[in-house]
């Protein structure tokens, strides 16, 4: 069956087919026994169309499924999935590409998949993201209730992502905010692994249902377990060795990013163990730490990317002031310490002057 | 001038304060050490696990605290009649009070106030405040804790994602330094001013009170 589909696809290899879907076998943590199932679901005529939604994002996630990972598999995922509709990859344009958008919601109604690539921008009516004359908005309202199951795929679609970052002017959120009723899973990441999408669509097309999701709505195979807990530098952590700043010799051995600002202890995803573009690498492995992409609202939680916390902001003239979380607690410590020390003074102070006379009355 | 003894804290509320105390001294060391590992062991090959070893004293220091925060829980309902919780916080006449007589002894502007057995409704309030506050603590401390658990992530999502749980739970100790200074203070205050023997009750349970007659 398999040797069919890809005899009418010139663009995958066999090889390639294969090792996209034991790579998503292995990451769903499936059996090798499941990986012929996964094998016929995903070249089965009869899977589902997936329309692909681009609303307010760069295109990261299209290009890394596309060109970052092995060649193999970014392809294989655009075969896979069938895609009546993308409007990056989609040779039709204009009036042709809304056609067939409209052709594959109508035809496949409650069948399809929808993708959701982007955040949706909400204030001013949405009319900050248009396309065809519609809002994103519209588009979602339109096109998700319609859908068999919305894959939100990067932390845009999921939870904003950028756009959404403090002060959110576009009023940007993520697809389950405004959808309800629709099954939506998140599979967030600046951008996401391509494997951790492959391995929800396969899962889909094989079991005819969502992977299990954490609370987040992600899921549980690749974002059910910490970086911190699978990173290779974790011993270095617990043995207390740490890079101390970028370049320096704890650097140079390996350590410890924690010190530098790594957020892997606050992030939920499978990088160390999947890794990325086929190379076997991943930002902690050459040397720079998590910054945590995967997590709701990173662009402003796990800022300063190369410190531990996020800043606080004191209130003050001029409409506030940043400061180092431990700097501003260390003030307010030391404010408390004088307060005392001058409440004391002026306790002994009203006892050397009143004296003994108090001390008799009691 | 003669003063009788009177039998104020119960043994429970005893432990718990001592608990709560030491496990206060023990968080803040390890947890400042974990924010921020001080020693860097460059010795490769020997197992010193400074990291491991201070999050594991942070652990089992976590728990000494959430079982004395659960007791004074039980206490401010069914503990005697100092240690409830209408006794001392701001929320009946008599206590509002109080409030603001205590407010006017401690900024020297007043020499009386009404003589209590249990706390006076300004430390009630800081009492009251700080309980919360080591409830925030512990939940973001168990989201934490047990990240992979279904249950505690639907808990701690309440104030945020992990990071930004971290960050509350940092902000927090801060909150709990500056507490322990005021306490501390204020108990010697106290004790000098009036004399009731204030610290030693926490040890013994018992204060001193001027008789009637
Ligand atoms: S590099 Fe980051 S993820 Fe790895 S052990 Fe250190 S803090 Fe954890
Ligand atoms: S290591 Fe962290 S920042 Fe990098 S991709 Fe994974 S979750 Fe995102």
């Amino acid at each position: 069956m398999s040797k069919q589909y890809c005899e009418r696809n010139f663009k995958v290899s066999r090889r390639g087919f294969l090792k996209g879907c034991t790579l998503a076998a292995t990451a769903l943590g499936l059996s090798e026994s499941m990986v012929p199932k996964l094998v016929e679901a995903a070249a089965s005529p009869t899977r589902p169309p997936v329309v692909w939604l681009h609303f307010q994002e760069c295109t990261g996630c299209t290009e890394s499924l596309l060109r970052a990972s092995h060649p193999d598999i970014g392809r294989l995922i655009l075969d896979i999935i069938s895609l009546d509709y993308h409007e990056t990859v989609m040779a039709a344009a204009g009036h042709q590409a809304e056609k067939s958008l409209h052709d594959t919601i109508t035809k496949h109604d409650g069948k399809f998949i929808c993708v959701v690539e982007g955040a949706i921008p909400t204030k001013d009516g949405g009319i900050y993201c248009k396309i065809a004359d519609r809002t994103a908005m519209e588009i979602l309202a339109d096109v998700g209730p319609r859908a068999a199951a919305v894959i939100a795929i990067g932390t845009c679609a999921s939870y904003g992502g950028i756009q959404a970052a403090d002060p959110n002017p576009t009023g940007a959120v993520g697809v389950q905010d405004l959808l309800k009723g629709t099954p939506i899973i998140n599979v967030p990441g600046c951008p996401p692994n391509p494997v951790s999408f492959l391995g929800t669509v396969l899962h889909y097309f094989t079991f005819k249902k969502l992977p299990r999701t954490d609370q987040l709505g992600r899921p549980l195979f690749a974002y059910g377990r910490k970086i911190h807990d699978h990173c290779e530098r974790r011993p270095h952590f617990d043995e207390g060795r740490f890079a101390e700043q970028f370049g320096d010799e704890g650097h140079r051995q390996g350590y410890c990013l924690y010190k530098v600002g790594c957020k892997g202890p606050g992030t939920f995803s499978n990088c160390p163990a999947i890794r990325f573009n086929d190379v076997g690498v991943w930002p902690v492995s050459v040397g720079h730490g998590c910054v945590g992409c995967t997590e709701p609202g990173f662009w402003d939680t796990m800022g300063p990317f190369y410190g531990r916390l996020p800043n606080v902001t004191v209130p003050g003239a001029g409409g506030g002031i940043v400061a180092d979380a431990g700097s501003a607690g260390k003030k307010i410590l030391g404010v408390t310490a004088a307060a005392v020390g001058i409440h004391a003074a002026v306790g002994v102070g009203r006892k050397l002057v009143q004296g003994k006379k108090n001390d008799e009355q009691n | 001038m003669q003063y009788e003894r009177k039998y104020t804290w119960s043994i429970l509320l005893r432990l718990y304060h001592w608990a709560l105390a030491l496990s206060v001294l023990a968080l803040s060391v390890t947890g400042f050490y974990i924010h921020f590992p001080w020693t860097n062991t460059m010795l490769e090959g020997g197992s010193t696990f400074p990291v491991a070893t201070m999050r594991y004293i942070h652990f089992i220091a976590a728990f000494v605290f959430t079982g004395a925060v659960l007791a004074r829980l039980y206490l401010l309902i069914f503990g005697n009649r100092q240690e409830r919780l209408w006794d001392f916080l701001p929320i009946t006449p008599r206590n509002i009070k109080n409030f603001v007589a205590t407010l006017g002894i401690y900024s020297y502007l007043r020499d009386s106030h009404e003589e209590r057995l249990g706390h006076n409704a300004l430390a009630g309030s800081a009492y009251g405040l700080t309980f919360l506050a080591a409830a925030v603590q512990v939940l973001t401390g168990f989201y934490m804790l047990y990240p992979e658990s279904a249950t505690w992530q639907q808990i701690g999502l309440f104030f945020g994602p992990q990071q930004t749980a971290r960050f509350i739970h940092y902000l927090l100790t801060w909150y709990f330094m500056v507490f322990a200074l005021i306490h501390i203070y204020l108990c010697v205050w106290n004790d000098v001013m009036a004399r009731d023997g204030l610290i030693s009750s926490i040890f013994n349970g018992y204060k001193f009170r001027q008789s009637k007659s």
